[in-house]
This record gives C-alpha cells, sequence and structure tokens, in this order.
C-alpha cells in the first residue's frame, strides 16, 4: 500500500463531488461570523478548507445530542433496544477533533461497553485536515501535543498549496482513494515539502501555557482547593456552552418519552452537562455540586486529571472552543496560567 | 374509563396559545383521540362547567380573575396553566412597573373609573398549579409533552438550564457573536430555542433559571457595552411579575 | 438514518414481578421482586439495581437483601422523584423492568473471618441489611458483631420487626438510637455518634461498615478512627444519581470515581479527604 497520494487542488471539488454521489459527506462550511460547522456537502465549493473549529465538533456524529437507545410498548411490557446509525465520511476533521473522537472512542469502549457508540463509530470514515498555522488565539493544542497528527483518521490530508498531500492510514481509506481515481502517488519531492511543513509547524507552534506538557497534570493534582475556582464562580453563568462544544464531554441524560397513545415510545439519551444546575442533584434534593466553582472544577478537572489517572491521556485536545464560546470569557489558557502562577 | 374531559381557559392574554393549540395540525388529531374536548373558546362554541383537566392561559389582572381561577382550580382534578402571562406574568406583568391608577388613567382616560385592577399576578400566585407549559407562545412540542405527562399522571419538570444549551445543540451561530445580545443565557430552556433557531433573539418569555448567576452576568452586559437598564427593559418584558414570586420553589413544577 | 434493532445492549431490562409491596414509613415502601423466569439477580451486599419503569424512567435502588435469597429481592423505596412517586403506586403482581445489578458491594471475602462493626443512620440501613442479613445467613463465618442504627423518630424505623430479632440475638451486639423519642420509644435518644464510644472492640481485626445521609459520614467517621480501627478497614457506601449505571453519563462522578461503577461503595482510605466524596 503506497502510504502518501497526491492530489492536485483542482481536482478536490471532483473528489468531494464522486464521493457525495455514493456516501453522505459532511464537512466544515461557513455559517458566517466565523463560525463554521460540519454539515452535509455534495461538493467541494461548499467546505471551508481554512477553518476555525466547528460550534460543535464531530462528536454531534458519533454520540448525537439526542439518541433513542430503546423502544418501548407498555402493553406487551416489552423493551427492544435500538440503534439508529448513519454512514458517513467526515472530511476535513483537524487533530485537536481527531483526538477528542480518540478521547470518546477510549471511554465508550472502557466496561461495560457502550454498544450504540462503537457501531456507529465503525460506520463513520474519517478524513483529517492538517492546520499549518493556529487557528486563532483561543488553541492550545500544541501544550496537549495535538497539533500534529497522532492517528484517528482512515486519510489525512495536508495543504502543501498546489496539491494535497494524502496520508492512508487505513484500507477504507485505501478505498476511498482507488475509488476515486484522482490519486497520484506522491514523489520524494512532494513528501519533503510535507516533511518541511512539520519542520516549520514545530517553530510555529509553542506550548501556549506557562506550564509545560508533563507538568499539566501535575499542576491539577494540586488545583482542587485553588483560590482560581472561586473567580471563575464569580464570572461562570452556568450556560453549558463549554462543555456541550466540548469534544470530549460526553455526559448525557435518560429520558423517557411515551407517544401520543400513551402506551409506545422511546427512552433516549440526550446530551447533558456538569455544568447544568441540576446536573448532580439527588432525590433527596442534596446538589454534590451545587456551587459553580465546584462546576467549573469538575469539568477542569476532568480534561487534566481524572482521565489522565485513568486512561492516561489528557481529555482536553486544546481545541478552543470552550474559550471561544464562553459567555463570560472564561479562557482554558488563562485559567492554567492562574493556576500555575498560584503554585509559584 | 372514559377520555378525560378538558376545558381550555382565558385571562388576560392575546389568545395566541390557543391558536398555537388549534394549528397543531395532524397531532390535534391523536390528541383528541386521548382527550375529550369540552370547551375551547377560540375553536368551539358549546361550554361545560364539567371537566378533568382546564388548561389556562393568561394572567390575573383584575379581582373577578381572581375569583374565577379559584372556581376553576376547584373543579379541576389537574390545572395546567400554559403562555408566559399565565406562567410567570409575561407582557402583561409590564403593568407592575407603574402605579396602577396612573396606568388606568393612561389606557383608559376618563372611562377609567368604570374598571377596577390589581397588579398582574401569574396562575401559581393564586392557585396551585400542577404543570407550567411557559413561552410567548408556547412551543407545541413542549405542550404535547406536558400533556402526556398530564395524563399519565406524571410530573413534568422545565428545564433548569439556560437556553443556551438547547441552541449549542441546535449548532446556531450565538447571537453575541453577531453583535446582538439575547436572553438565552439567563432564560431556562424547554422552547428548543425555538427563536434564535428562526433568527431572533431570546426575549426571556420562560422566565429565569432558578440560580442565574448575578455577577457573571453583569460581567458579560459590561464586556458587550450593554447597559444593565436595557436588559432589566427586556427582561421586564415578560418576567416583571416575578417580584411578586413569595414561593419561588413552587414555580419548578 | 437507519434504525435497527440491537440483541444485546446495557440498557436491555429483564423483565420482574413485584410478589409483595406494603408501606413501610409515611415516605418508604417495601418492594418484594423476582425476575421473570425464576432467574435469580445474583448481587452482591451492597449493589444496586436500575428500576425501569416504562414511559416514566429509571431510578437506582439499592438491593436491601441478601443474595442468599436467590428466588427473590427486595427493595425499599423512598417517594421522592418521578419513577419512585410512580412505584409507589404500584402493586403487588404489577411488573417492571430490572437493569443490573450494578457497581462494587461490600468486599464480603475481606470481610470473612473478621469482627464486623455496623453502622446505619436513617435510610442506609436498607443497603445495609443486604449486608447484615448475608452476615446473619453465614454468622459461623464471622467474627463478633456489632449492629448500630439510628434514625430521626421511632416510627422512621425500617423493617421493625426484623431489626427486634437482630436485637434479640445472642450472636449479634446491637443498638438502636433515635434523634427524637415519642412516649412509646424505651431505646437511646441521641445522635448515633453518641453509640460508638460504648461499643467493645479489637480494631486490629475489626471492619466497620458505614452507610447513612451525607451529613453523618464525617461525624460518624470521626468517631470510629477514635476506636483506632484502620482506614483500610473502614468502608462507605455513597449516595449519588446514576442515570447509566455502567460508568458514563457522568451524573453520579463524585471526583475521579464514578459512583455506578466504582461504587457505591468504598473504603475509607480510597476516598479520605476527597472533598466531593464527604
Amino acid at each position: 500500500m503506497q502510504q502518501f497520494v497526491v492530489l492536485k487542488k483542482e481536482n478536490f471539488d471532483a473528489f468531494i463531488s464522486s464521493l457525495a454521489q455514493t456516501e453522505k459527506v459532511v464537512a466544515p462550511v461557513s455559517r458566517g461570523y466565523n463560525n463554521f460547522s460540519f454539515q452535509e456537502v455534495v461538493s467541494g465549493k461548499e467546505i471551508s478548507l481554512k477553518y476555525i473549529p466547528t460550534i460543535l465538533p464531530p462528536k454531534k456524529y458519533f454520540l448525537p445530542t439526542r439518541e433513542t437507545l430503546t423502544a418501548y410498548n407498555k402493553r406487551e411490557n416489552a423493551l427492544n433496544a435500538i440503534l439508529e446509525y448513519e454512514k458517513m465520511v467526515i472530511f476535513g476533521v483537524h487533530t485537536c477533533d481527531l483526538a477528542g473522537i480518540q478521547c470518546l472512542n477510549m471511554v465508550f469502549a472502557d466496561k461495560p461497553k457502550d454498544i450504540n457508540y462503537i457501531i456507529r463509530k465503525n460506520k463513520i470514515a474519517i478524513i483529517g485536515l492538517e492546520c499549518n498555522d493556529y487557528c486563532d488565539e483561543y488553541a492550545s493544542c500544541c501544550v496537549v501535543e495535538n497539533h500534529l497528527p497522532n492517528g484517528g483518521y482512515d486519510l489525512f490530508f495536508t495543504d502543501l498549496g498546489d496539491v494535497f498531500i494524502v496520508h492512508i492510514n487505513t484500507l477504507l481509506g485505501e478505498e476511498i482513494v482507488s475509488k476515486a481515481a484522482v490519486f497520484k502517488p506522491a514523489d520524494a519531492k512532494t513528501l519533503k515539502l510535507l516533511e518541511s511543513l512539520r519542520q516549520m509547524k514545530r517553530s510555529i507552534f509553542k506550548d501556549e501555557v506557562n506550564v509545560k506538557h508533563e507538568n499539566l497534570k501535575i499542576l491539577f493534582d494540586s488545583a482542587f482547593e485553588s483560590k482560581v475556582w472561586e473567580d471563575l464562580h464569580k464570572r461562570c453563568v452556568a450556560c453549558g456552552n463549554c462543555t456541550n462544544v466540548c469534544p470530549t464531554c460526553y455526559c448525557f441524560d435518560i429520558i423517557d418519552e411515551p407517544n401520543l397513545d400513551l402506551n409506545t415510545g422511546v427512552r433516549y439519551r440526550n446530551w447533558d452537562s456538569c455544568q447544568n444546575e441540576p446536573f448532580a442533584k439527588v432525590a433527596g434534593n442534596e446538589n454534590f455540586r451545587k456551587e459553580r466553582s465546584q462546576r467549573q472544577r469538575h469539568r477542569y478537572m476532568r480534561k487534566f486529571k481524572y482521565p489522565v489517572d485513568k486512561y492516561s491521556r489528557y481529555f482536553c485536545t486544546g481545541c478552543g472552543r470552550c474559550s471561544r464560546t464562553c459567555m463570560a470569557k472564561i479562557k482554558l489558557k488563562e485559567t492554567i496560567n492562574d493556576l500555575a502562577k498560584e503554585t509559584k | 374509563m372514559g377520555k378525560p374531559k378538558v376545558a381550555f381557559f382565558d385571562f388576560s392574554c392575546c389568545e395566541g396559545c390557543q391558536l398555537q393549540v388549534a394549528n397543531f395540525g395532524e397531532t390535534l388529531l391523536d390528541i383528541l383521540g386521548l382527550i375529550d374536548v369540552v370547551m375551547f373558546r377560540e375553536v368551539m362554541s358549546e361550554k361545560s362547567d364539567v371537566y378533568d383537566v382546564a388548561i389556562v392561559e393568561g394572567s390575573i389582572t383584575t379581582t373577578h380573575d381572581v375569583e374565577r381561577i379559584k372556581k376553576i382550580r376547584a373543579t379541576a382534578k389537574v390545572l395546567i396553566a400554559y403562555g408566559s402571562c399565565a406562567t410567570i406574568g409575561g407582557i402583561n406583568g409590564m403593568k407592575n412597573n407603574f402605579d396602577l391608577e396612573d396606568i388606568k388613567q393612561y389606557v383608559y382616560k376618563h372611562d377609567a373609573k368604570y374598571f377596577e385592577t390589581i397588579p398582574t399576578h401569574p396562575l401559581h400566585q393564586i392557585v396551585k398549579v400542577d404543570y407550567f407549559v411557559h413561552g410567548c407562545p408556547v412551543y407545541q412540542p413542549e405542550f404535547v409533552k406536558v400533556l402526556k405527562c398530564a395524563l399519565a399522571g406524571l410530573s413534568y419538570v422545565v428545564p433548569d438550564y439556560a437556553v443556551c444549551v438547547e441552541c449549542r445543540f441546535n449548532e446556531n451561530v450565538c447571537m453575541y457573536d453577531k453583535g446582538i445580545s439575547c436572553l438565552g443565557p439567563i432564560t431556562r430552556a424547554g422552547c428548543n430555542s425555538w427563536c434564535i433557531n428562526n433568527g431572533n433573539i431570546c426575549y426571556g418569555c420562560r422566565g429565569m433559571v432558578s440560580n442565574p448567576a448575578k455577577n457573571g452576568q453583569m460581567d458579560i452586559l459590561k464586556k458587550h457595552n450593554i447597559s444593565l437598564d436595557w436588559v432589566e427593559n427586556k427582561m421586564n418584558m415578560y418576567n416583571k411579575p416575578r417580584e411578586l414570586d413569595i414561593n419561588e420553589q413552587k414555580h419548578k413544577g | 438514518m437507519k434504525r435497527i434493532e440491537l440483541k444485546e445492549s446495557e440498557y436491555i431490562v429483564a423483565p420482574a414481578k413485584i410478589l409483595e409491596a406494603r408501606m413501610m414509613t409515611a415516605q418508604e415502601k417495601y418492594f418484594k421482586i423476582a425476575l421473570e423466569g425464576g432467574v435469580s439477580l445474583d448481587h452482591e451486599p451492597g449493589q444496586f439495581v436500575m428500576v425501569s419503569l416504562l414511559g416514566i424512567g429509571e431510578a437506582p435502588i439499592s438491593i436491601s437483601s441478601s443474595p442468599t435469597k436467590r428466588s427473590y429481592f427486595e427493595l425499599v423505596v423512598r417517594n421522592a422523584g418521578k419513577v419512585t412517586n410512580a412505584l409507589h403506586k404500584m402493586e403487588a403482581g404489577d411488573s417492571l423492568g430490572i437493569r443490573g445489578p450494578f457497581g462494587r458491594g461490600f468486599p464480603v471475602q475481606i470481610l470473612e473471618g473478621n469482627d464486623l462493626l455496623f453502622v446505619a443512620g436513617g435510610l442506609g440501613v436498607v443497603p445495609l441489611r443486604s449486608l447484615i442479613n448475608f452476615v446473619i445467613d453465614n454468622r459461623r463465618d464471622f467474627g463478633k458483631v456489632h449492629i448500630l442504627l439510628g434514625c430521626k423518630k421511632p416510627a422512621d424505623l425500617l423493617f421493625a420487626n426484623e431489626i427486634k430479632e437482630w436485637g434479640k440475638r445472642l450472636d449479634v451486639n446491637f443498638s438502636c438510637t433515635v434523634d427524637k423519642a415519642d412516649p412509646d420509644w424505651k431505646g437511646n435518644i441521641g445522635l448515633i455518634t453518641s453509640l460508638i464510644p460504648g461499643v467493645n472492640l479489637n480494631p486490629k481485626r475489626t471492619f466497620a461498615i458505614v452507610v447513612g445521609p451525607p451529613i453523618m459520614y464525617k461525624f460518624v467517621l470521626l468517631e470510629i478512627l477514635k476506636k483506632e480501627i484502620p482506614e483500610k478497614q473502614i468502608y462507605v457506601s455513597l449516595e449519588r444519581h446514576m442515570k447509566c449505571g455502567i460508568g458514563k453519563c457522568g451524573h453520579c462522578q463524585i471526583a475521579q470515581y464514578y459512583c455506578c461503577k466504582d461504587g457505591p461503595v468504598f473504603s475509607y482510605d480510597q476516598i479520605k479527604g476527597n472533598k466531593e466524596a464527604l
């Protein structure tokens, strides 16, 4: 298998159009006001190749905002497990979001496995797209080491000016390439260009916070009692934006919805957020994370401490969405720097 | 057991919520398979004093209203308040910003002496309300959801988180990114960010979340160069009677 | 969008039938339940199940019976939410669904051969009873057994008749207290913490198992630590709102732990200093 192939820019539209004839293709599309979202496309022209992270990450395809888990019939006292899925190709996934999908994969494959997620994931082909430069000032992909590709894709596109160089990572990726018949083997010169781009990226992408990658976890190990959370408490309005746009937040609620016959219905899961007031409330009305400071702390711990203990991996992908979307302009990089300042 | 008898009532309101129900389309047929509508001024001429479920629109603005809603409560086994006027006072609550005599004069001029008026109250400030369907007008899917709960004898909990949550689910471009201020961050969800999905801002018609972060909100306003007066006015458009809410707990349904 | 039926899923429920149901107090109802088809629940003491009512939802409920009773299991349900409210309206013969058992129960193997100090406050007796009865059913396998119970008032006492039997046993050291007595009450009055100093125990070979409302733990644990029972030998069971039961949905998370999967039973040394736990 040829590992690297080349797609001329002029053939990009033809590639997407032909792919879209047999597959559902979703890709980043401009929504105006410097907002983007993954949407279904039928041609390459619709796609924004230069985009800042979309409003929602591609997790919406892996873990839909609302997903039916079971369908029931009361009269027959029957409950059947349901899976809803859609075969698709996601084009243009940045390395931060590839990392996000990898994190979700770990969580849902952790025993007991979430079979709905696992099956759905396997129906989705992923085509990554490299960021040659920072998207904006909110990103912190370098400190979590997500500015360079680390797998998690079938194909990976890198823009080299007139051409895309494409890394074929899986058999599925190879199928897409050979079916499209517009890809050519990459020559040594193009490979060299890719090499020098990566070299250049190493000089562009620098740790975005005053803490080294390996020390982030140590910082959060002792951050529980920090005053920084109190500051966030004063600013946070608990709108839940930060967790909903996070590529690695996966909390959900399970809700029953009867049909109008009041006999049949479905049980579905819906995205939920630890930032929402009732999230940690128990039946007796005790709320185990009543304060917004506790909830913000929990969010950060779920990125920089708890999963590191469990999966040896930061669950912050550095995409910057939480900072970009925050109503109160709580910025992740700032929070980390404030925590670091405190420990000095 | 026969189908439950359901009566629709209205107090001070625009009857727009009734219109929402009347406009259900095919869903209405399914609903009518479950209930027996015995009174619904906007769609039928029959009347009845016998009913199990009262679905009430509008706010309480006169002493006559007070008596009437108490009577309805005494008859109905279940009382559903629907629409902002009924659930939070709504637009009618703007009256509470002014001196009642002044406002009467302003509206009725020299006929003012023939009218009596009291501060605007949402229903729950006068009688016990079993279900709340917020919104101006009500969001049809939520109305159906609540009706199903009522018929099944289950409680319905109004989401106690911001409209932003659902707005994110719908992947709308944030109004603040467009340079427009929006009451989404302090207004409780449940409407599936209906207005924003359609290019409008959130006017706060569903009432505030139970624990709005005051300081944080002020901060946001400052950052976006929005005056507090502006927000207060915007918020008071629907939420003025909140001040009369002695027992905010009841509101959570 | 394709929609298919799955043969396997963590969200499938096992059909079950209520064999017996009765009110225990003004707020708590007792249920004796059997899975359909004579299937045994096969749980460990301290585990919980998700009770599923179609069209209403699911609620996590502690299993109150000992696994030594194989043909049925028992739940005690406080009327506190949508599902539990509907459960309270159900009677013998009614059907419901069960998922589970879930979570880490009490470490029976570790407890075997040792002395046990049970401390239960309020509803805490419900999950603890699964272990107490297991121990009583296998009494010879354990050392000394101390049971301390506490609740607000005599009318709140759950399993009153059964508890009386525990009190009568010669092989169990039993005390019970209420915060506020009524004229008929002949037992202790005062907080449960007041019972602990009087227990005569050997801390080296005693395991303490504490279950109660959140507020209780701090004070009870303080008293138990005064008895010099090692931290590793103290177990608690924590209450959080489980929704999925399989360590995914996040609702029950206590710092790094998912209460539904890593708990609800934790050893004290596991959660000591964990501000979200105690």
